[in-house]
């Protein structure tokens, strides 16, 4: 993992020293609401429904066992003994007390960790693919350039007031974890014409009120140039992009509204000003961060043949483990592990202090120390060797979080939705738990297959509603919840916003009417094999429209 | 008829303006002001947002039942009860000043 040098520590350090003082004046009275505000924002501090909120930065979703468990402690000692894992790869606290918010920071401080770039219109925490450094399809790990990434755009001096916030997504493997095509700007490995590894450039792409899939604005861009080709970008959004208009302000509107091609020759003849300026990255500077993500030292193991068949009959929840929540390991003898967050019945995405700690112990004795977070809401330990894979499950039982259940109906992404959040409309948690529970028996999950269901409790779209395989979007229609059922989103390689199947339900319905969409898929799906989103391509959204709403 | 609500500048909590003045976390004791008293509602509010102690300073639609306060929107009903799954209580105050014994707000 990447070490802070004295540069960080020293910038992290001063700048909760600095937010401790801003805190005391706000409390003095010298400070008022309206000058805190954008202070305790830039320091991740939200004002939500019941209490303010603490969203604390995963950088490209990569902790340490040592932070999680000062993020278990934190928990423990000044919130409610539980944390919140996001969309964003970050974790949120719900109930921390202002005056508290300071010890926090400088305990995150000592574990190299902050709160910083996690709010506001600044360049957001970079995202990347949960099994980044371990994933047998990767062509390049691509840790070390979201480090560099960081590093850019880290209170970069230009784009501290963006006309809104900017989230790059960067994914080292052609199958796309990352969501990178609804990202402002995404960036997917690829090999260049001489075999060396560099980087398609994607723009514009989002979701919330207006979801658009982004588009590719340059085929290439090698490690030398690519920082320089994200500052042409950031200039021209910076120059052009609407400040009269929030809901406009995002980078997605202005290559609408302009057309790709334009932004792309205004892009590259700002490239070409300073493709080989100061921002030109040097190899020897690649190499050295490069150096911070060399691989652990795996252990020799020999070549293991888990017998799944012979499993499922004598430890079914075991093999549906093994089958569900592990993902080849680009070395032999090894595999990346889920740690689903999503209990039947659970808040998808909630770690209690007590999980945490034990899910960090599983990773400093079988995972090299090392975890990750998903996009998707779970954890991930990524260096498991099958030796050790009993071991782990038993670990994870003991802590109720041993669900095999990764990419199946019941691994929900959801947002906080109106029981804490401050812009939503509806719940989400409870149609998360009352679709879990639905489709609790594990049969019925394997016999449904890969199916992602993501919920948002309003149109900001934090649960990635719109790329749900099946996606929910509460509203408030006249003071009752309302939800609307979208089908055939997708967030990995094969982008696409799903389709509105027509008017919204109530909550009460949701499970059923979700129910009703997989019966129908299974009805008509060709064979086992295709999946969901298989057949939707296949069938359209018309059979899906009827088995909802019937032939009216 | 309307009720003012808010959350405290330390805690977060969510807190209602009460017929004494005081802020505290019960919507059950929140003043109610009818059509009749929207100049002294809106003085409360002036008021509470002068007063640098209070956030998201606003108005809700309230009714009585059985007797009791209660918020019209489900987003105000989840505020003064907390979240509802998993179900956890309401942020409490946690100073003197919180508690409302020195903030009283002069209508």
């Amino acid at each position: 993992m990447y070490r802070y040098d004295e540069f960080d520590a020293a910038f992290v350090r001063q700048r909760t020293e600095q937010f401790a003082d801003q805190v005391r004046r706000r409390i003095s009275g010298e400070l008022n609401e309206d000058q805190f505000r954008p202070l305790r924002l830039m320091n991740g501090l939200y004002l939500q429904l019941h209490a303010y909120m603490l969203r604390v930065a995963v950088p490209y979703g990569t902790l340490s066992s040592k932070q999680l468990r000062r993020l278990a402690e934190i928990a423990r000692k000044y919130d409610r003994g539980y944390g919140h894992f996001t969309t964003r790869q970050n974790i949120q606290f719900n109930w921390p007390r202002l005056n508290d918010v300071p010890k926090i920071l400088a305990e995150l401080a000592d574990v190299e960790m902050h709160a910083i770039q996690t709010s506001g219109n600044c360049i957001r925490n970079v995202t990347t693919d949960q099994f980044a450094g371990a994933a047998a399809d990767e062509i390049i790990d691509p840790r070390p350039i979201a480090e560099i990434i960081r590093q850019w755009s880290s209170l970069h001096p230009e784009f501290t007031f963006l006309p809104r916030k900017f989230k790059i997504a960067i994914t080292g493997a052609p199958q796309d974890r990352a969501a990178v095509k609804f990202h402002d700007i995404g960036l997917m490995a690829k090999t260049g014409p001489n075999g060396e590894i560099g980087w398609t450039v994607y723009v514009g792409g989002g979701l919330g009120r207006t979801p658009m899939v982004a588009k590719q604005i340059r085929d290439f861009v090698d490690h030398e140039h690519l920082l320089a080709y994200l500052e042409a970008i950031l200039r021209v959004y910076n120059r052009y992009g609407r400040r009269d208009n929030k809901y406009k302000a995002r980078i997605k509107i202005l290559v609408h509204e302009a057309g790709i091609d334009t932004i792309r020759d205004q892009v590259e003849e700002e490239f070409a000003a300073m493709k080989d300026g100061i921002l030109k990255l040097p190899q020897e500077e690649l190499d050295r961060i490069t150096a911070y993500f060399a691989a652990p030292a795996f252990k020799e193991v020999e070549q293991k043949t888990i017998d799944l068949p012979k499993l499922k009959i004598t430890d079914p929840a075991f093999a549906r483990f093994i089958e569900r929540n592990t993902h080849p390991h680009f070395r032999d003898g090894y595999v990346s592990v889920t740690v689903s967050m999503k209990p039947i019945g659970g808040t998808p995405g909630d770690a209690t202090d007590i999980q945490m700690e034990a899910i960090a112990d599983l990773a400093e004795k079988y995972s090299f120390d090392e975890l990750r977070v998903s996009h998707e809401q779970n954890l991930v330990l990524p260096h498991v060797a099958l030796d050790d894979l009993r071991a782990v499950y038993e670990g994870l039982v003991d802590i109720d979080l041993a669900e095999g259940n990764t990419g199946l109906i019941t691994d929900i992404i959801s947002c906080p939705g109106l029981d804490y959040c401050a812009l939503a409309t509806a719940r989400s948690i409870p149609i998360a738990k009352s679709i879990s529970q639905k489709f609790s028996a594990p049969e019925r999950q394997e016999q449904i297959g890969d199916l992602k269901i993501k919920i948002s409790g309003c149109i900001n779209a934090c649960g990635h509603h719109h790329v749900g395989h099946i996606g929910i979007l509460g509203l408030d229609r006249k003071g009752v919840e309302n939800y609307q059922i979208t089908v055939g989103g997708d967030a990995s390689e094969d982008a696409a916003v799903g389709s509105i199947l027509g008017a919204g339900i109530a909550g009460d319905d949701v499970p059923d009417a979700i129910e009703k969409l997989v019966d129908l898929y299974i009805e008509k799906r060709e064979s086992a094999d295709e999946t969901f989103i298989a057949a939707f391509r296949r069938l359209g959204e018309a059979p899906f429209k009827e088995a909802l709403y019937g032939t009216r | 008829m309307d009720i003012i609500t808010a959350n405290e500048l330390l805690s977060g909590a969510t807190v209602y303006l009460t017929v004494d003045g005081k802020w505290l976390e019960e919507v059950s004791k929140a003043q109610t002001f009818g059509p009749e008293d929207k100049a002294a509602r809106d003085a409360a509010v002036e008021a509470a947002n002068a007063s640098g102690r209070y956030l998201s300073v606003e108005i809700e639609k309230a009714e009585i039942i059985d007797g009791r306060v209660v918020p019209t929107r489900l987003r105000e009903k989840i505020r003064a009860e907390g979240p509802t799954s998993p179900r956890h209580t309401p942020q409490t105050l946690d100073t003197p000043h919180a508690k409302g014994e020195d903030s009283n707000v002069s209508l």
